[in-house]
């Protein structure tokens, strides 16, 4: 959730826009500040100037005459009536001075005494000074910049017949301008977060509208590949926009899906139904088979009860008639059969199908090559297992001409094991490989078809996988992942099988 | 019904009076009183008027030289003036002495050397190299006197003080001592209680460090070819304002007792202090007046 890629979108939306509205609100109320420090700043700086230069009407008589009084007067009433009429703007200080600097007049006479160099111990005072004495054209000093404490001083040099007399200095205190501005700043900010609220409700509610049917449509879509096809409603379609477009599409695609499911599943059905009709024939075939030749023998012995030479040479091909068909009931019932006695063993008892495989080859000359490198410590299911390896083996066996080879190799990975078995004869041919576990298909005259049906059944139901890998001429190698059992748990919590399909 | 006539006629009767050729009579003041209480004045001039039976007009000049000029071209016929520009030589002399204020039982003042509240200044001698506040060149108080006190020393102002300015004006000269604009000043005594009375905000900013013998208190002049009739009438209506209860009043506000006839040698010792002070002011060689 803390990843913003997988917040909904209806949260995208409304942040969007409420950032956008305080974005924009934060910005105007920025320039409107700005723009509104600026002017009153300027102002400011004119009104000082303009204070400057209505006592520099009479000042230049005033110091030639050395006229201190008045001099004080006129800087006192311009300030003091300024300050009384507007509290906006209050003088910090006045003062004026002669050509050399020296105090004529000053709004705080005990600190700077007529007749004395008025000397600032501040440096940017003293830079103050220097500029504004150098000043031979009314102008405007500001100082202190942005702070209580900053200030705008109009700065008017004094002629007399074109002979520099002086200065008049007026500093007008931003002091106030600086607390409106924080006053404005304050209240900007107030409103943008009060809209930046209203913003994000409304946000809020127009994607909530918007969304709405995309969230369905979602859900929808994820159901879909959940395959609950029954937890699905059609989605609304309010509007005709794209999203009330894309709505209707998939309510469309949504009743191909579910015409399609049902179609499946009725295929699904007709496919089981047919193979169950092919295994009833098998059965029925396979049964037949040895029955018929069976009932001719028990008829033919029955006619000739006491010719011992008929009962010699009937009786084991009875046996051998009815010996095939518990090989064919047995088969059938395979799962059955092993379910009963499965319990975890070693993988190391794989080992003993190495004996029963050599039995089977009995006196032929087929190499062995075994290979078995999973650990003792390994369990699975034992009966299953070996049994699939054991059909898997005698397929390759019976496959292989003089003088092939069957290897086997068995590995461990956890949480599987993988058993390959494979052989070097002719292999499979490629139209046959489709049905290859199919019941009752062989291209052997005498097998069952039974043995790879098996294989796939036991192999399925442990939760396994079973690949094929032939080429004519070249051999064939079965490849079977199934999962090894932890002790004390039961084998399907070990997971699923990333190839299962 | 008469009534109502009497209304309509009354705008008629007032610019018949209007009309009719009254001369006023022209009073000039100077900063001897206390110039800004206008309605004191505008009270004062209306009680005259209808003493004399004639308008009494108050003309108010920055400083004693423009009051003495509007004196001598006739532009007043009486004024308020100090007893330094009285005792000044005048070829002719076109003033004559008409009577002097009597200030606390006696037609006499001082002048006060003062100095700032904090100030560490003792005498006038510590304020060497400061900054002085004078009122009115023409002033007794406000410049002869601390003049006089220099020339003693044999020091003018330049020598002495760093920087002086005039205020013209007494009030102004403790205003400006009260804010710290000059170090020390020099004020008229009637002038510094007045203040200390009516605005004691102001001088309770100011220290007195000297005070100066009496002199003769400033004065009210005729100009010499006034009618002889009317400044007999204003004599007499001054000298008895303290006899009926309107002038007594008035007299109070003034912080004055009333008005007395005294001889012209009252002011005798100004004479002799400011004959002293140029004297020695030329010896220095320095021109002192601005």
């Amino acid at each position: 959730m803390l990843n913003p890629r997988s917040w909904p979108l209806s949260l995208k939306f409304s942040l969007t826009i409420t950032a956008v509205v305080a974005g924009v609100g934060f910005m105007i109320g920025a320039v409107i500040v700005v723009q509104d420090w600026w002017r009153f700043h300027e102002v400011l700086g004119e009104k000082a100037l303009l204070m400057a230069e209505s006592v520099a009407v009479t000042a230049p008589k005033a110091m030639l005459r050395k006229d201190f009084w008045t001099l004080y007067l006129s800087l006192k009433n311009i300030t003091s009536h300024s300050s009384v009429e507007k509290r906006q703007s209050q003088a910090i200080t006045g003062m004026i001075l002669d050509a050399k600097g020296r105090v004529q007049a000053h709004l705080q006479p005990s600190k700077h005494p007529i007749g004395l160099l008025f000397s600032p111990s501040d440096e940017n005072e003293r830079h103050l000074l220097e500029t504004a004495l150098s000043a031979r054209s009314p102008s405007v000093l500001s100082g202190g910049e942005l702070s209580r404490k900053g200030f705008q001083e109009g700065v008017v040099p004094l002629f007399s017949d074109q002979k520099y007399l002086g200065v008049i200095r007026v500093r007008l205190s931003i002091g106030q301008l600086y607390d409106k501005a924080q006053y404005s700043a304050v209240t900007v900010l107030a409103m943008t977060f009060g809209f930046v609220i209203i913003g994000s409700l409304l946000g809020a509610f127009a994607s909530q509208r918007m969304v709405k049917p995309l969230t369905a449509v979602t859900l929808g879509l994820e159901a879909v590949g959940r395959g609950d096809m029954a937890e699905i409603a059609p989605v609304p379609v309010r509007q005709r926009d794209e999203i009330g477009r894309l709505s209707a599409t998939f309510n469309k695609i949504l009743a191909a899906l579910a015409e399609k499911k049902t179609l499946e599943e009725e295929a699904t059905m007709s496919e089981k139904l047919v193979a169950l009709g092919r295994i009833t024939a098998g059965v029925a075939h396979e049964v037949n088979n040895p029955l018929a030749g069976l009932l001719n023998c028990i008829d033919t012995l029955r006619k000739h009860p006491n010719d011992p030479e008929l009962i010699k040479r009937y009786l084991p091909l009875i046996e051998q008639g009815l010996y095939r068909i518990r090989d064919i009931v047995g088969s059938l019932l395979v799962e059955l059969k092993v379910e009963d006695s499965d319990h975890p063993v070693s993988a190391a008892h794989l080992n003993h199908v190495l004996e029963l495989l050599k039995l089977e080859i009995g006196k032929r000359d087929i190499q062995i090559v075994w290979e078995n490198q999973v650990d003792e410590g390994i369990y699975i299911q034992g009966t299953r297992v070996q049994q699939v390896v054991l059909n898997l083996l005698k397929n390759a066996v019976q496959a292989l001409p003089e003088g092939g080879t069957v290897s086997f190799r068995a590995i461990h990975e956890q949480p599987y094991i993988i058993i390959e078995v494979s052989d070097n004869g002719p292999g499979i041919p490629a139209q046959y490989r489709n049905q290859l576990f199919d019941p009752f298909f062989t291209t052997k005259p005498n097998g069952t078809g039974l043995g790879l049906w098996v294989v796939y059944r036991l192999v399925h139901g442990m939760g396994g996988v079973i690949e094929l890998g032939s080429e004519e001429g070249r051999g064939t190698r079965f490849r079977v992942v199934v999962p090894t059992i932890k002790i004390g748990s039961s084998p399907d919590r070990v997971g699923r099988l990333p190839c299962e399909g | 019904m008469r009534l109502a006539i009497l209304f309509l006629l009354l705008p008629w009767i007032a610019s018949l009076s209007a009309a009719e050729p009254q001369p006023s009579i022209k009073f000039g003041l100077t900063a001897v009183v206390v110039t800004e209480n206008l309605r004191l004045l505008d009270r004062w001039s209306q009680y005259l008027e209808r003493r004399l039976g004639q308008r009494v007009e108050f003309v108010m000049r920055r400083s004693y030289r423009e009051v003495l000029d509007l004196l001598n071209s006739g532009g007043i016929d009486f004024a308020w003036i100090c007893g330094y520009p009285f005792v000044q030589s005048r070829d002719p002399e076109f003033l004559r002495l008409l009577t002097v204020p009597i200030y606390r039982r006696e037609p006499r003042y001082y002048s006060y050397i003062i100095v700032h509240r904090n100030s560490p200044y003792q005498t006038l001698n510590d304020l060497r190299g400061r900054v002085f506040a004078f009122s009115d060149p023409d002033s007794n108080s406000g410049f002869l006197y601390p003049l006089a006190l220099l020339s003693k020393h044999k020091e003018s102002p330049e020598t002495f003080f760093r920087q002086t300015f005039f205020t013209f004006n007494h009030a102004e000269t403790i205003q400006a001592v009260a804010e710290q604009v000059a170090d020390g000043g020099a004020v008229d005594s009637y002038i510094w209680e007045y203040l200390a009375a009516f605005r004691p905000e102001i001088t309770k900013e100011t220290r007195i460090v000297k005070r100066s013998p009496s002199f003769g208190f400033p004065p009210i002049v005729s100009r010499i070819g006034v009618k002889a009739t009317t400044v007999k009438r204003m004599q007499e209506v001054l000298l008895k304002m303290n006899l009926d209860p309107e002038g007594k009043i008035l007299l109070s506000e003034f912080k004055l007792d009333g008005f007395g006839d005294f001889p012209p040698s009252l002011f005798y010792d100004i004479r002799v202090m400011a004959n002293q002070t140029r004297k020695v002011l030329s010896q220095l060689s320095t021109v002192t007046a601005p």
